[in-house]
Formats: structure tokens, sequence, C-alpha cells
């Protein structure tokens, strides 16, 4: 009995040694030469895989840094400035800063300033709906408002407003990651600037038919009447197609252009109250003195009241 | 036992309302607008401008391309605009406004009613003339006709098949045309066998059109007595079955021999053409008389028998006059197709004009077009089943959802013919077509890329 069990130990013991030098020695042969500066910089990034980067996910991003001799060429969308400020340093280089960026939705089609013209009762996908014709409004250039961008969004930073039909970005939650640009069949979403202080000025529409065709189809839409372009002093507008795209590179935030815009077309968002134009200034005299009016009738209809007392 | 396609298939109800109803002839409007693009390929190239006075019939634009056609006036007056104007899906084509004055007749175009039975022998000439009139597939696609019937060299058609199996529901524009202008059918048949190389010429038509069957092999058998050039020319009855209208499966009802994927119908030497093309085919050749009308239905179980009609309408009426002509449209319909209930276009512009291939004005009530909420595929089948191309529509719209195109490749996507088997059988109301013609159209471009490199 003790024999057996001294047999069967020593056989193990043996056969474990052997197979341990066996699996040293195919680890040796086979051993993948990796640069643990991966794994250091994989640790930096959000882990998010979303592909904004341009590469198949946080590792091959990661890579990708590793090996680029040039550290403009990466850029982690996600993790913004911050994060390749971190990458740099694992890697013990240096980076600039890019400006960030913001997906911007440039329709602005709601029911009010775009009317149907007909009902869609196909599949809720833009993409199905582009493919089968122009959509249920007169512009067929504008959003068709299935959400394919509100599905492709890995941040949930876009939702529907129920009452425009629009899709809206959250500015704080889009990480410009660009997946809502390539899911939109009518490539409406573009990534912009976001600007100092998140102010923004950008022409809310795509429409590339003539202007009388346009602005029948929409209140809204851009005409390509090229008076923008006229008053811009730093020679960022174009109007191109009856359509005018302000570079955001050149634009300096005058917003004289948004005040020449017969249509309104171009919006200027984020910017201080005090500056804003007529519109709001003008409308709270009129609340204060309806406010006024309202008190007075109070006043007045107290006042015989006071009499009988 | 009668022939049809041998696999796939559904059997929806087929409403032939209108099949009594004869041919009328639509009065010209005050203004039509003539598509440039009413074929299949290139858009034509305009030739007149606004002011031009132009006859009917007379060319106004030519074709830019080899896939493209010639468009015809169909109307006699004065070329008011040529630009963009909507078509039914609400896209902007180039249409030629024509103001109508009269009604004054291109020279050389025979417009009487004279049956000509004797085939002239030129064949590079009949091309010619079906080439310079416009001729087009009428059976859907409007693929140009002499590009069908120019076989590339190395192949040969062994058999010409008419398509008069209007599989469709409710349409009954090529049943009319069977019954009140089967001759005409026989002769533009006869034409294109002689000029594909004297193959014999099988004329489809489905089991519930007997009516069209007898008059057809009628024709056919009253020619084979009168005259030369008819012989091999045969009426096939065909099971009931839809989609037997679709090139492939036809090929299979009436050869027994199957199309490969990605291939043409000449690579296995059939040649397939509508029974209207045929009666265009007719009229191009020994009338001299361009493709500028063509039969529709105005149909729908919302109309009453009195204003169901089938309407010979010339090409560039708007749809709205035509709507308008037959008695407005009805309060319960919340739909209106051009086309079939299955492959047809809903219309999104009723004031789009008639094109070459318009076949229908179709009224659908909400009930009728309302889509049941979408559930989970319960792995039925059914629409594997159904699929006339043996594909499983079940497994691609997985692919396709999650972009798997090397998966939706190797599963044949591109071979789908977009007929909606699939789903019309589908119980849990999955958007199988709407999700597969995408990724179909995508498959196709990667496809069509990696040939170009």
């Amino acid at each position: 009995m003790t024999q057996t069990i001294i047999w069967t130990i020593a056989i193990l013991t043996i056969l474990g040694m052997v197979l341990a030098v066996v699996l040293y020695l195919v680890a040796e042969k086979f051993k993948v030469e990796e640069d643990p500066r991966i794994d250091d910089v994989e640790k930096v990034l959000p882990g998010a895989n979303c592909g904004g980067c341009g590469q198949a996910g946080c590792r091959a991003f990661a890579q990708f840094c590793v090996e680029s001799e040039d550290m403009d060429k990466c850029f982690c969308p996600v993790g913004g400035n911050d994060v390749m400020q971190q990458v740099a340093a694992v890697l013990g280089r240096t980076v600039a800063a890019k400006e960030p960026m913001v997906a911007v939705v440039r329709c602005n089609g709601t029911c009010e300033n775009r009317p149907k013209t007909n009902e869609y009762g196909g599949y809720q996908s833009c993409r199905v709906k582009a493919a089968l014709y122009s959509g249920d409004t007169g512009c067929s250039f504008g959003c068709l408002g299935c959400g394919d961008c509100v599905a492709a969004c890995q941040f949930g930073a876009i939702e529907m407003d129920p009452e425009t039909g629009l899709p809206v970005v959250d500015e704080e939650k889009c990480t410009a990651c660009g997946a809502c640009v390539k899911a939109c069949p009518k490539n409406i979403i573009e990534l912009r600037n976001k600007g100092r202080r998140n102010m923004r000025v950008y022409v809310s529409c795509v429409n590339r038919d003539k202007g009388a065709v346009a602005r029948k189809a929409c209140k809204a839409a851009c005409i390509g009447c090229g008076k923008c372009a006229k008053v811009c002093a730093f020679d960022a507008i174009t109007v191109e197609n009856n359509i005018a795209y302000i570079d955001f590179t050149k634009c300096k935030l005058c917003k004289k252009c948004v005040a020449e815009c017969p249509t309104g077309a171009i919006h200027a968002v984020n910017f201080p109250v005090v500056n804003k134009p007529a519109a709001p200034v003008a409308a709270k005299p009129v609340a204060v003195a309806e406010a006024k009016s309202v008190m007075n009738k109070v006043e007045k209809s107290n006042e015989p009241v006071k009499k009988e007392e | 036992m009668m022939k049809t396609f041998s696999i796939g298939g559904i059997h929806p109800s087929d409403k032939k309302i209108s099949k009594d109803c004869n041919i009328e002839i639509l009065p010209v409007p005050a203004k039509v607008y003539i598509s440039m693009a009413q074929h299949l390929g290139a858009p034509a190239t305009p030739i007149v401008k606004a002011g031009d006075s132009v006859k009917v019939g007379q060319v106004i634009a030519e074709p830019a391309g080899f896939i493209s056609a010639y468009v015809h006036s169909s109307v006699s007056g004065t070329v008011k605009s040529v630009g963009p104007r909507k078509d039914l899906a609400g896209n902007f084509v180039t249409h030629v406004e024509i103001e109508t004055e009269g009604d004054d007749w291109a020279e050389g175009i025979d417009c009487s009613d004279t049956l000509i039975t004797e085939i002239p022998e030129d064949n590079k000439a009949i091309l010619e003339k079906i080439k310079l009139n416009g001729v087009v597939g009428l059976g859907g696609a409007t693929f140009p006709a002499h590009v069908k019937l120019s076989p590339p060299p190395g192949k040969k058609a062994d058999c010409l098949i008419l398509n008069g199996a209007e599989c469709e529901p409710y349409l009954t524009s090529d049943y009319r045309i069977m019954l009140e202008r089967s001759k005409e059918i026989v002769i533009g048949a006869a034409i294109m066998k002689q000029v594909l190389g004297g193959c014999p010429a099988v004329i489809g038509i489905e089991e519930n059109k007997p009516e069209a069957i007898r008059v057809m092999s009628d024709a056919v058998a009253e020619l084979q007595k009168t005259a030369r050039g008819y012989d091999g020319i045969s009426v096939m009855p065909l099971k009931k079955k839809y989609p037997q209208g679709g090139e492939k499966q036809l090929i299979d009802a009436v050869m027994k021999r199957q199309v490969k994927s990605m291939g043409l119908p000449i690579d296995v030497g059939a040649v397939v053409q509508n029974v209207a093309t045929s009666l265009a085919v007719y009229e191009a050749v020994q009338k001299n008389m361009p493709l500028i009308s063509n039969v529709l239905t105005v149909t729908g179980d919302c109309l009453p028998m009195d204003r169901q009609h089938n309407y010979k309408f010339r090409i560039g009426m708007p749809l709205s006059y035509i709507a308008e002509y037959a008695g407005g449209i009805p309060e319960d319909a919340a739909k209106i197709i051009s086309g079939g209930p299955m492959m047809g276009k809903a219309i999104a512009e009723l004031d789009a004009s008639t094109v070459k291939g318009s076949s229908s004005l179709l009224y659908l009530t909400a009930a009728q077009t309302m889509r049941g909420t979408e559930s989970a595929c319960i792995r039925c089948g059914k629409c594997a089943e159904a699929c006339p191309m043996g594909l499983e529509p079940f497994l691609l719209q997985k692919y396709a959802r999650n972009g798997m195109m090397d998966e939706l490749e190797e599963n044949a996507v591109q071979d789908c013919i977009e007929c909606g088997c699939c789903l019309y059988s589908c119980p849990a109301y999955i958007p199988l077509l709407d999700i597969i013609r995408i990724a179909k159209g995508d498959v196709i471009r990667i496809i069509r890329g990696r040939v170009q490199k």
C-alpha cells in the first residue's frame, strides 16, 4: 500500500518536472515580443471601443500610438486632450492640444418650418426611408427624423426632440466620435469646432435646391443668396450649390452673418444673452408692460371694494 | 400538371377587380411633363428647348449612354420649359413641359388600326427601329429593349419568353391588352424571335386568366395559318403563384433552367420580354410608332365597380390628372400605389407624371396598408420557405442589422429580387425586405468595387 503511494508521487513528480521543462522551452521558442507600452497606453484610454479614432478599438489604437512616429495623427475623440496628454506622457513624447469638436445637426426643418406633405408608414429607419423616397416633407435634403443617429450614438448624446422631430446633441456627452455622422444617410450631421466658450456659428441647412424651391419646402432653409458671404470680413463663408457653408477654422464669431440671413438659417449658439440683439430684449418690456396692466386692473378692481368699506 | 417555378412563392389573393373593364383612351390634358428618366440606366439628354414646337412622336431627348433610351413627345404643342420636377418618389428629375395644341402627329407614323402581319426581313433595321422608337421593357424594370434583344457575342438565345403572367394582385393592364391586342402581341413576338435568330417563343400566362390563354392561343393559331414566320410560337398556361413574373422565376417555370447568382438570363439562353413590350415592338416596327403610350389600371377595393378602369394613357400625363378624370380619389384611400401591391411604390407626389413603365394607380385603405407591430423572430422558417430565390431572409436580416458584409455575401443577399414574399409571410411583422434591400445595395456596391480594382 505505502509502496503504491510512493510510486505514484514519484512518477507524477518526475512527469511534472519534465513537462515544466518542455513548457519552458516552448514558451521561450514561441515568445511574442510585445511592447509593454501598449498595455500602459491602453490603461489610459477610455475603453469605449467606439472606433472614433479610426482604429478597430482601444487596443488597436494603443498599438497605433506606440508604433506611430507622428503623434499628430493619433487622436482619441472620446478622451480628448486630457487623455492624449497622458498617452504622450506614457510614451515620453509631447502632443499639441487639438480643438475639441462636437456633432452639429445642420437642419432646422421643424414641424412648423417644414410642413409634411405625406405620411410615411414604413419601417422607422432613416436609411430605409432614404432608399425609398425623398422623405415626408417637401425638402429632399433635410432630416428624416427616424433617429438612426440616436441608435448609432454609444454615449447617449443624441435624442430626438418630439416637438420638432429633429435630433438634439447633448454637448456635454458628445465625444465627437463621428458615429452619427456616418449613420446619417442625408449627411446632415457635421463635426465642428466646439468653439471658444462653446460658442458656435453655423448654417443649419443642407438643402442644395435653388432658393425659391428650398424656401417653399422649408421656412428656415438656406436659399443661397450669398448675403452672409458678402458681410463676412474673414472670408469664412462660401456659397456653393445654393448652400452657404461657414468654415469654422476661419470664423471669428462676429455674428454679422446671423443678423444678415433673411431666413434665419444661420444659427449662433451659446452666446451670452447680453449680446443677443432685438428679439429677447424686446420681449422683456412687453412682459413687464403686460404685468403692469394686469396689476393696474387688480388695483382698479380693488378700488370700489375699498370704497364700500 | 401545369408548370411553375420550383422553389418558394406565395399565393396572395389575386383581386383582379378591373379585369372586365375595356381599355379606354384618356383625353390629352392641357399640359404634359415628360420625364427624362423613364428607363433603367442613364437619363436621356433633352434636345428641345423652351419655345420649340413639337409634334406627337417627335424625338425630344436622346440616349445618354449605352443603356439609355430615346424619349418622344406624347403630344403636339409648344415646349414651355425644360427643368427639374418631382417624380413620384419626390426626387427632382429633368422634365420637358409641353403645352398641348391640337393633335398633330409627326410624319411617318401609321396611326391606323390595320394589322400588318408581314415581318420585315432586315434584322438590323428592326433593331434600329426598336431603338429609335424608345422601346423599353414594360414589365417593371424598363430596361431598354434593343439592348436585351442583342445578345453579346458568343451567346445565343434558345428561347424567347413572353411574360403574360401578371402575377401581381390587382393589376389587369397586361390582361386587357392580351384580350384586346392579342394579334399585335403575337406579331411582336414573331419579330423579336426573328431578331434573336429564330428561336422558339413561349407566351407564359397564369391559369387565373383562362380567357387570355384562349384568346392568345386563337391568335397564334390564326396567324400561323394565314402568314409566314409564326412557327414555333406557343402559349403555355402556368400555375398561379407569386412571383411568377420575375425573370428568373419565369425562366425556371418555362425552361427548367436556373440563372446563376449575379448571372443574366442570356447565360442560360433565355430572353424574357413582357407582353406589353411585345405590343410596343409591334407598333415600333410595323407602324413606326414610338413608345408614347401604355395601359394603366385604376383600381382598389375602395372603388365601386363602375369606377374601376383600364386606361390607355400618354406618357407625361400627371397622375393627379388621371385620378381626377377617373372620378377623384376615394375618401377611404390611405395610400396610392404605382405598380402592384407587392412590388409597387407608394406615391409621395401625386402631381408626378406618368412614365413609360407606369402600370397602375392602386388605392389601398388604411386597414390594408397597416403594418403590425414588430416582434421577435420565432424561427418558424416561413420566410425561407417563401423565398423564390432560396435565400434565408431571417438570417440575412440578422447579418444586415449587424453589418456583417462577408456573411451577407456568402449567403447570397445579392440574389434577392425584392419580391416581398418574406415580408408577406412573416408572422412577427419583421421588416425583412426593408432591411435586406439596404444590405443588398451595400453588398453589390462592394462586389462592383472589387471588380473595378
